[in-house]
């Protein structure tokens, strides 16, 4: 499964491209969310395609370098560099909370609608449910 | 944590690169490990005593008062 998934991503990518593209062409005066389909296809089509062919270089560079490729794993797996992106990621987890409050506030304050401030009050409910489900998870575990 | 690890690697005539290739940890690793930068996992410390045939206390120094 995750031998094939680049060449499952390039194509997928390549169809979306494809039908992006045809969109453009075929779908005429239409309105709405289907006027915005084809660009939106057509942006995912490009990520997907290029996510897929880059990875699939990758691994063809990586299979004839093998001594590149356990370099990569020996970073990608080392203890202090696993240690440095964690704790960068928990700053990173501090400065948003605060952050997200003042965003809340702010627009509150500036009245945009009940939606949009709906919307940010439960992602911020979100990450901060998550912090705890983790917290909780992690304290069972250790 | 105070560590004797460069005086033994190079007691050993062992380059960063060996250490960290022999250790699976990148050379930065090493390097901030001699340094006294970084504080290794007991697995790690482990590892590295094992590699130089001798105990974790004869490579690592634990002082208290710093804690």
């Amino acid at each position: 499964m995750k031998k094939t998934m680049p060449y499952v991503t390039t194509v997928a990518g390549a169809a979306l491209l494809v039908f992006g593209l045809v969109g453009i062409k075929t779908f005429g005066d239409v309105q709405g969310f289907m006027a915005a389909l084809p660009y939106i296809c057509i942006g995912l089509g490009c990520g997907a395609l290029g996510g897929g062919v880059g990875e699939i270089a990758n691994r063809r560079v990586l299979e004839s370098n093998p001594e590149t490729a356990r370099r990569m794993e020996i970073e990608k797996n080392d203890e202090r560099n696993l240690s440095i992106a964690n704790r960068a990621k928990g700053r990173a987890f501090d400065v948003m909370i605060p952050l997200f409050g003042a965003l809340m506030l702010s627009f509150a304050l500036m009245g945009i609608g009940m939606i949009p401030i709906l919307m940010l009050v439960a992602a911020y409910l979100f990450v901060c449910g998550c912090g705890v489900y983790y917290r909780i998870r992690y304290e069972r575990e250790m | 944590m105070k560590n004797r690890l460069e005086d033994i690697r190079r007691d050993r005539g062992i380059k960063q690169e060996e250490l960290a290739l022999a250790l699976e940890v990148s050379r930065q690793t090493i390097s901030s490990l001699e340094n006294g930068r970084y504080n290794p996992s007991i697995l790690l410390a482990f590892k590295i005593a094992r590699f130089f045939d001798t105990s974790i206390e004869d490579i690592f120094i634990y002082e208290e008062d710093v804690q």
